[in-house]
């Protein structure tokens, strides 16, 4: 039962079932043409018929099998060439898939009963247990008739298929009341689903689905749902802003909450601008327009202090460095072009070379802000960093 | 515009590896500056930051897109800093949210027209990538000012030493 459920439930409900009624009829019309015409092609039929059926025929094949030794000792106390058939379907089933070559003529009846199982059972699938159950009531009755002629069962088709139908719809009105009486959640997670992802369309968010479920006593109309999972929205956002944010995650309430946001960026601003001030007024001074100068700075009375030997080949090195030879200056651009230009292990090299005579505190925080990388010192710049700050 | 697990700004911002990014962009900006004074150095600084965070962020995307006008902007919003203090408490008396977010907008840059949602999610980036800045400015700025000073102090030690 576990498989024909699943396979009805892939095809959908009321639309699979128009489509299924449609094939039945197309499978009778197959078997009529077949069978009167002659067994021209039976194996091709058949094949048709399993294409047709897919699925659902070799899970009708397995109801079959399921209710077949039921049938089996009731068409064999009723020997009739269709109980045969039942047998041989079994036989048939247990060998594999469905098999017609065996004979044409006689297999189209039960392949008749087959079709309507398979029908019924590919429809009724789509249902609850419940709808299964009362399905299984009209197949009993079903299974008896096929085995006594051909006509019979086509005729049966049409007033089966509009039992089932009525049958069909009432089930489904009932399922389809059962949830919407028990709780709105179901219409809800996709009416806010589908609103959140138009909210998201529309805001160009990356957020995943965020099911909204309509709590107690809350309007459940479209428009406070979309309202409802905006603001949801907002306030995930305003909970990050907050953590981020220093001091504000005692204080409740939006507005309080936006006014520290506020100021904190407003203080966070300030500051780099009294930074600026400090880095401009300091700068003049280091002469920011040429490395090997900034570097001179530093390393010019060390230079001079020092042997020639060793220190005297930085300013050499930072010279002969592509970024310096566009001359002490740089060309003043209208954007600024960021171009990593520090030579690590070269510079790594000086500072570590001067880093034995001169004071640690000089060139380490230097060292640390320039951000060179030798794999020694990665750690150790990031520590200095972190003590600065 | 689909992106993967994103980094909360918190997190993303505050390791030591993005300092070290940012330091090196800073440094290179500041170098590149032809005119002196503190707003060209502020449009460095800002332009770097913008750098660093890769234009992953609209308000990073705004700076660097048009680092001229929005450089005007910047200064004009240094002004308005100062003045936007009462314009904000006026609009806490007007709105409670719509106000605030108000006052937002125009700090964000590139965020004018916004949602909320989109706002506060671009305002916890920037606040992130400020306090970066802060800290990676106020190290450069130290280590400069203190630079010429223990210079000087180590020429007689170097003299001494080597």
């Amino acid at each position: 039962m576990g498989p024909a459920r699943s396979s009805g439930v892939g095809s959908g409900n009321s639309g699979a079932y128009a489509t299924e009624i449609a094939e039945s009829l197309r499978f009778e019309e197959e078997i009529h043409s077949i069978v009167h015409p002659g067994l021209d092609s039976p194996p091709a039929a058949g094949g048709s018929f399993t294409a047709l059926l897919g699925l659902p025929a070799n899970q009708a094949v397995e109801l079959l099998h399921e209710t077949g030794p039921s049938e089996a000792p009731g068409s064999a106390a009723a020997p009739s060439p269709t109980g045969e058939l039942w047998r041989l379907r079994l036989g048939e089933h247990a060998a594999g898939p469905l098999h017609l070559p065996l004979g044409c003529s006689p297999t189209f009846p039960s392949n008749v009963a087959l079709v309507e199982r398979a029908a019924r059972f590919s429809v009724f699938a789509a249902e609850d247990s419940p709808a299964l159950s009362s399905g299984g009531g009209p197949s009993p009755r079903l299974k008896a008739e096929p085995p006594d002629s051909d006509s019979p069962p086509t005729l049966l088709i049409p007033a089966e298929k509009t039992q089932r139908l009525a049958k069909r719809k009432e089930c489904e009105k009932s399922k389809a009341k059962g949830p919407a009486k028990k709780s709105k959640s179901a219409e809800e997670n996709t009416a806010a689903a589908a609103k959140e992802t138009a909210a998201e369309n529309t805001d160009g968010e990356k957020l995943p689905y965020v099911h909204v479920r309509a709590r107690r006593g809350q309007a459940t109309d479209s428009h406070s749902l979309a309202e409802r999972a905006r603001r949801e929205k907002i306030n995930a956002r305003m909970k990050l802003l907050q953590e981020l944010v220093p001091g504000c995650s005692k204080i409740t309430g939006t507005a309080l909450v936006l006014d520290e946001i506020i100021n904190h960026v407003q203080s966070l601003q300030r500051q780099v601008e009294f930074l600026s001030m400090r880095l401009a007024a300091v700068n003049p001074r280091i002469d920011f327009g040429g490395l090997d100068s900034f570097l001179s700075a530093e390393c010019g009375p060390l230079a001079t202090a020092n042997g020639r030997g060793g220190v005297a080949l930085d300013p050499a090195l930072w010279s002969s460095h592509p970024v310096t030879a566009n001359g002490a200056r740089w060309l003043p651009q209208p954007q600024i072009r960021h171009v990593d230009v520090w030579p690590t292990q070269q510079s790594s090299t000086a500072w570590t070379r001067d880093g034995a005579a001169h004071p640690h505190a000089l060139l380490n925080p230097g060292a640390a802000l320039f951000g060179y990388d030798p794999a020694s010192s990665v750690s150790l710049n990031s520590n200095q960093l972190k003590t600065e700050l | 515009m689909k992106r993967g697990p994103k980094a909360r700004p918190g997190t993303k911002w505050r390791t030591a590896a993005q300092e070290r990014v940012y330091g090196r962009r800073l440094l290179e900006a500041l170098r590149a500056t032809a005119a002196l004074g503190p707003r060209a150095v502020k449009e460095a600084a800002d332009s770097a930051l913008a750098f660093t965070a890769r234009g992953r962020s609209r308000w990073s995307r705004a700076i660097l897109l048009s680092p001229r006008r929005k450089a005007r902007l910047l200064l004009r919003t240094g002004s308005k800093i100062r003045r936007g203090r009462r314009r904000a408490r006026a609009a806490e008396a007007g709105g409670r949210l719509r106000g605030r977010l108000r006052v937002l907008r125009r700090l964000v840059p590139g965020c004018r027209k916004l949602s909320a949602g989109s706002l506060l999610e671009e305002a916890a980036d920037y606040v992130a990538a400020l306090e970066m800045q802060v800290k990676a400015m106020r190290a450069l700025a130290d280590a400069l000012s203190a630079a010429p000073a223990a210079a000087a102090a180590a020429e007689p030690g170097s003299r001494g030493g080597v």
